[in-house]
């Protein structure tokens, strides 16, 4: 078989949230890892594995194809593109005899959204309790929250922008959620 | 509800990404101070807490958030935190209460 | 009748007339007009009746804290509203509105005979009568005390309008925009800050709406709200809503509006969202909420066109609408005094004013004389004429002992302002008694909130404004021209010479609760406030005793001998204002109530026509029935198929943890009551979970996949709370460990194969992993891949049959499922739910945490001492199964149950005796955990907890049913089927 698998996200955005003040998409296949690294190793092992990890819980670093968020204050989660980074997980597997950290496979834990548009912190704000503003809240930080009854992981992208990747079965209520709101606003 | 102040992400954050974690200060015995514990000795650790009208040390988990236990103290009658800090810290003197609460106001 | 509309005066359109029903009858109205009004201005006051005594009533207020003038107003199926305050409520085009509490109707009612014996109905009355025969509560008394008593019925079909909900952020709330509000928004515009200005009316301003005798900074009231809404809306930084409620204040600034979208709109479609619920976090709040006029405590107070004076202003500058056309005034304030004055101005008589007070200011006095309007100083009213609206006023004036009656078709009363510190009070905030006030006013912050105008004391227009600039940030100082406020006098009781127990004079107007029921009250002994708060229901009323909290304060004071502050106020809790429960809900209904969580198989389950059940807040297929079937043939046919070829099924929803680091088996260690160290890479282990107390916490198959990372699975339900449990016990009592935790059970979808023939179905489709029984024995991990996707495949079983669960990446967990299942049929593959699970599981002996376990099992109880390590010196749990009370003998012992008859399921919870001929109550030894009719057995088996079971093997035992029936069962080990394990290995 292989060829003819289906790739399935658990669910798909509905139309009215494809366009409007707010443009949600469905982030496709990623590599996801969730590595642990203890304080006396970070440097070291950002270094064997080409990446930057911030230091401070809530710092983002992104570069071209891969984003690396600082989630507590010895974990980062990493969101990569699939082509480049689908080796990282085994890179970093390696390095676990050398230094004390771990590193699990999350790639389909997780199903993501992203919003974009000028009222995006409204749709973000129907579930989750964070202060938007770009003083509290300025591009590039990236946190563990919660979408009402869903816990979340909401990454700033830009000023009108946001990533929010919840577990695989929480996704139909975060995207229900969000579509419930705009409907009501639409009518 | 509550915004509370997590020690590691040095941030305020709404109480829902919280889960509350009983009495703070409350060391597990090891494995040869269990054996030395009669049965009344070891409830005592399992089952007995102060229940305190007042300032309370105590866990909190930030489970929707960097996901570490801390502690802290709170004012279980008016709700207020005083202050949280991280595990390992030790348990705070009723004076350095009294600096942090000097502190708050200014 | 006849219109009661003055030209010139309100701020409604008068270019759009709008139609609307009251009980059925059409009138008519403008654009702006409230269902109160349009009525008034239709020359109705009688729109609805009391509570208890179902007296007519009319409007009393002209806002949020009307208590009597309740309506009902539908808008088609499931769109029905009870209980709405018609001073509230906006008319559209088409609206039907209706009274309430009235039968036939609200000209005529029956219950009105209610007041007619209201001697009878005194404080308690309920509580008293309806106290005995005991049986007569549920049959006889409820049904009719609902009958009479009540608001509007509750609607019984489903809304089908949709509520929302969002969180927001400010750093400055202010709530209220009259002139305290307005002043503040302005001030904290000018910063840069965040602000939001709430007002719970259709139009921003509050009192200086239509205020036609008030100038600010040269310009009219009017003219400088336009302006100040205008600034208001130009700048980025402030968010104006009306329209909008603030219903409850939490902590730490957190405020809840409610915000109404559509209920004004004569189209407004389904699905628009109708209330949405803002929970706003402010860095500052700002309380400009105002004050709430006191009525008067006289007999009579309560008939159709009594109101406040307030009100009847209100009525008029905001609406045009004069409340009647010959009007009386009785006052303890001098504030009733302007009032009354615009009233005159605009052409309404004033029948005369009567002031309950001695001494009055002679520039009032020679005001109201310059108008005409007589006044009676040191009087008061004895009592009012009229049935269905106030038609005279008996004057008294108790130094003389005379009485005069004076013709009215209104009366307005006023006793003074009560600041509203609902919001304040539920901060937290103190209040103290203001004794020259006669108030309770704001005391100690416990938020950052302040209260300012007139709920804060700060009575007059042009206080409201330079607090409302101070509390903004700013510092101007505002000019005005604007009638003086002056000062009342508080009386805890008006003379009148008539008996008391003739007359009736209200205190809460909706829950019909007299001076004398409060006086009844405290003679009954009553002392605490909110004691007689609750014996008279005085201030339980949808106003929440916004009118008559204060005057019942006096009232009780007086009666216990005591001055009011040292008897106090009861406590005021959220809502501000009555709610509907859809702005609670918010989009958390029906899908959104709660997460339902499915996996990557559910759809395909669900095609299949599977029955599910929820396990925690997981969805599960619990049995696949063909057409015909009814569970148990579909379990049945499930099992047998399982059993004699191959069974497919979902268990993706298992908790699954990854436990990483060098540290990984010293953790586990501690975790579980068995030795991990020695368990090879690619070898598995039942590991049993224990909570400190000893008790059987969780448990689930652990594979070592490298020397430091284990496969850590969980039940299903407890997955959350193991995880907890082990970061718990990981980052307090042993951070020394290098070893960290990760939640991976959606990472995978778990697909478990068992049956005979399961490893023949997945050969062809593995690559990487050598199948062979020798190289791949039971319990085991490996891997590898499977349809060409990557898998942790485990050779376990919870069947006892050769069995594997093939984890693979969720997103593929569909496709290598429908392609087993496929291939399957050469195997006759039969996809099995949890029922089947349970079914072969319990002919294993195998046991389901919280269903054989209740949190008071240790693993001994469970016959599991075999998995509790002796060697080990600490573990989660070790010391407390060491505690007297857990190794004391007779403790409850998970045993089989066998029952005579064998085609008797026992029922599961059923309890167990030794001896069924013995008395009621009998000695209860333990109860039955789970129970299953056995196909592959062809009999039922069952397991039970039971009182010293393991030394009652072969003994019979018996489970008394309701209806006199008894079950005999035998007790037997807890394993039917195989007990060898042979069937493990099958090649």
């Amino acid at each position: 078989m292989s060829s003819d698998i289906v790739f399935d996200q658990a669910v798909e955005i509905p139309d009215i949230l494809k366009s409007g003040d707010v443009v949600t998409t469905l982030v496709g296949e990623r590599t996801r890892l969730s590595l642990r690294v203890k304080a006396a190793d970070r440097i070291a092992v950002a270094k064997a594995l080409g990446i930057t990890l911030p230091a401070k819980i809530g710092k983002t670093n992104t570069k071209a194809g891969i984003m690396i968020a600082c989630l507590g204050p010895d974990e980062w989660f990493i969101v990569g593109e699939k082509a480049k980074y689908s080796n990282l997980y085994n890179k970093a597997l390696k390095l676990s005899s050398k230094y004390v950290m771990s590193v699990t496979d999350v790639s389909f834990r997780n199903v993501a959204v992203e919003l974009t548009g000028p009222k995006v912190a409204e749709i973000v704000n129907v579930g989750c309790p964070l202060d938007l503003s770009l003083a509290a809240f300025p591009v590039g930080k990236c946190t563990r929250t919660v979408y009402e009854a869903a816990p979340i992981i909401l990454h700033r992208l830009s000023e009108d922008s946001f990533a929010m990747e919840c577990w695989r079965s929480y996704a139909p209520y975060m995207v229900g959620l969000m579509t419930a709101h705009v409907q009501g606003q639409r009518v | 509800m509550m915004l509370i102040h997590c020690p590691y992400c040095d941030e305020k954050r709404p109480e829902i990404e919280f889960a509350y974690a009983g009495e703070a200060h409350i060391v597990r015995p090891n494995a040869a101070e269990q054996q030395a514990m009669d049965d009344v000795e070891w409830s005592k650790f399992m089952f007995i807490r102060d229940n305190k009208r007042g300032e309370h040390c105590e866990r909190w988990w930030h489970a929707n958030g960097c996901n570490m236990y801390f502690n802290a103290v709170r004012n279980t009658v008016t709700d207020k935190f005083i202050k949280s800090y991280k595990i390992g810290q030790k348990r705070p003197s009723a004076a350095q209460i009294q600096k942090w609460k000097d502190q708050a106001n200014g | 009748m006849g219109d009661f509309r003055k030209t010139g005066k309100g701020v409604i359109d008068t270019q759009q007339p709008v139609s609307f029903t009251f009980d059925g009858k059409s009138y008519s109205g403008f654009k702006g007009d409230t269902l109160a009004s349009a009525l008034l201005a239709n020359g109705v006051h009688l729109m609805g009746r009391s509570f208890k005594y179902h007296r007519p009533r009319g409007p009393v207020g002209a806002g949020f804290e009307e208590p009597n003038a309740l309506v009902t107003v539908t808008r088609g199926k499931g769109r029905m509203t009870p209980n709405l305050r018609a001073t509230a409520i906006e008319i559209y085009e088409g609206m039907m509105a209706s009274s309430q509490n009235r039968w036939p109707g609200l000209g005529f009612d029956i219950g009105a005979f209610n007041n007619t014996f209201s001697a009878f109905f005194p404080a308690g009355f309920y509580n008293k009568t309806f106290m005995w025969p005991k049986s007569f509560w549920d049959k006889v008394y409820e049904p009719f005390i609902r009958n009479m008593a009540g608001l509007g019925p509750a609607p019984t079909e489903v809304d089908p309008d949709v509520y929302g909900a969002v969180y927001g952020h400010c750093d400055i709330l202010i709530i209220g925009s009259g002139p305290a509000g307005l002043a503040a928004a302005l001030a904290a515009a000018k910063k840069d800050q965040r602000v939001i200005l709430v007002d719970e009316n259709v139009n921003m301003g509050g009192s200086l709406i239509g205020a036609g005798h008030v100038s600010i900074d040269e310009k009219s009231a009017s003219d400088w709200v336009a302006k100040a809404l205008k600034d208001l809306n130009k700048a980025d930084n402030v968010v104006l809503m009306t329209r909008t409620s603030a219903i409850g204040y939490y902590h730490d600034n957190f405020v809840a509006l409610a915000e109404r979208l559509t209920d004004y709109i004569p189209e407004a479609q389904i699905g628009k969202t109708r209330e949405k619920l803002h929970r706003i976090r402010a860095g500052k709040v700002i309380l400009a909420q105002g004050a709430i006029e006191r009525p008067l405590v006289f007999n009579g107070n309560d008939k159709p066109g009594v109101m406040l004076t307030s009100a009847a202003q209100t009525f008029l500058n905001k609406y045009g609408v004069a409340v009647g056309k010959e009007v009386a005034v009785f006052t303890a304030h001098d504030s009733a005094y302007s009032a009354a004055f615009e009233l005159a101005d605009s052409n309404v008589r004033i029948a005369a004013i009567i002031d309950a007070r001695e001494g009055v200011s002679a520039e009032l006095i020679s005001a109201a004389e310059g108008r005409g309007i007589d006044v009676h100083i040191g009087s008061v009213i004895s009592k009012t004429g009229g049935k269905k609206r106030v038609r005279s006023v008996e004057v008294y004036e108790p130094v003389h002992n005379t009485q005069k009656t004076i013709a009215c078709d209104a009366l307005l009363m006023s006793g003074g302002w009560t600041p509203s510190l609902h919001l304040w009070s539920q901060s937290k905030g103190s209040i103290k008694w203001d004794e020259a006030k006669g108030v309770y006013l704001p005391d100690l912050a416990n938020e950052n909130c302040v209260c300012i105008g007139s709920c804060n004391g700060d009575f007059g227009i042009k206080a409201a404004l330079d607090a409302g600039s101070k509390a903004g940030g700013g510092r101007k100082v505002y000019k005005t021209d604007e009638p003086v406020f002056g000062s009342g006098q508080v009386f805890d009781h008006l003379p009148n010479y008539i008996k008391p127990s003739k007359t009736k004079a209200f205190v809460d107007f909706q829950n019909d609760v007299t001076d004398k029921d409060i006086k009844l009250a405290v003679r009954e002994g009553f002392k605490s406030i909110e004691h007689v708060k609750r014996y008279t229901t005085n201030g339980m009323a949808t106003d929440q005793g916004k009118l008559s909290n204060l005057n019942a304060l006096e009232i009780a004071a007086k009666a216990l001998g005591k001055q009011a502050p040292q008897v106090g106020l009861t406590t005021f809790r959220p809502p501000y204002t009555p709610t509907t429960f859809g702005t609670f809900c918010g989009y958390r209904t029906d899908d959104l109530f709660e997460v339902t969580r499915k996996t990557a198989i559910d759809p395909w389950a669900e095609a299949q026509g599977a029955v599910f059940e929820p396990v925690g807040i997981w969805r599960r297929a619990w049995y696949f029935p063909k057409a015909g079937e009814d569970m148990h043939a579909a379990v049945a046919r499930e099992c047998k198929a399982t059993r004699d070829s191959l069974g497919i099924f979902d268990a993706s929803t298992l908790g699954k943890i990854e436990v990483v680091g060098p540290d990984a088996a010293k953790f586990m260690n501690i975790m579980y009551t068995n030795p991990w160290s020695k368990l090879g890479v690619g070898a598995c282990r039942y590991g049993l979970m224990l909570g400190e107390n000893g008790y059987i916490y969780d448990d689930g198959v652990v594979g070592r996949i490298a020397e430091d990372r284990f496969h850590v699975t969980t039940t299903t339900g407890g997955a959350p709370r193991v995880y907890r449990h082990m970061e718990d016990y990981l980052q307090t009592e042993f951070p020394e460990l290098d070893v960290w935790l990760t939640s991976t059970t959606e990472q995978w979808s778990v697909i478990a194969l068992n049956g005979p023939n399961a490893r023949k179905l997945i050969e062809p489709f593995v690559e990487g992993i050598d199948l062979s029984p020798e190289a791949f024995p039971h319990m085991n991990v490996r891997e590898g891949k499977i349809c060409g996707v990557p898998t942790r495949l485990f050779r376990v079983s919870f069947s006892g049959e050769l069995g594997f669960e093939i984890n693979v990446p969720s997103h593929y967990g569909r496709a290598v499922w429908e392609t087993l299942f496929a291939a399957g049929e050469q195997f006759d593959i039969t996809p099995y739910g949890t029922e089947t699970m349970h079914v072969l599981r319990a002919e294993k002996g195998f046991i389901i945490i919280g269903q054989d376990t209740d949190g008071t099992v240790t693993p001994q109880d469970a016959g599991m001492s075999w998995i509790v390590s002796k060697k080990k010196k600490d573990f989660v749990g070790k010391r407390s199964l060491q505690r007297s009370d857990l190794v004391a003998e007779g403790r409850k012992q998970l045993i089989g149950l066998l029952t005579d008859d064998p085609k008797t399921v026992l029922e599961e919870g059923a309890h167990i005796v030794a001896d069924p001929d013995q008395s009621i109550p009998m000695d209860m030894l333990g109860h039955v955990t789970s129970s299953y009719w056995s196909e592959s057995l062809g009999k039922s088996i069952a397991m039970a907890l039971v009182k010293d079971g393991f030394n009652r093997m072969g003994d019979d035992l018996y489970i008394p049913m309701e209806g006199g029936v008894t079950h005999k069962a035998k007790v037997v080990k807890p394993v039917f089927y195989d007990p060898k394990g042979e069937r493990l290995n099958v090649v």
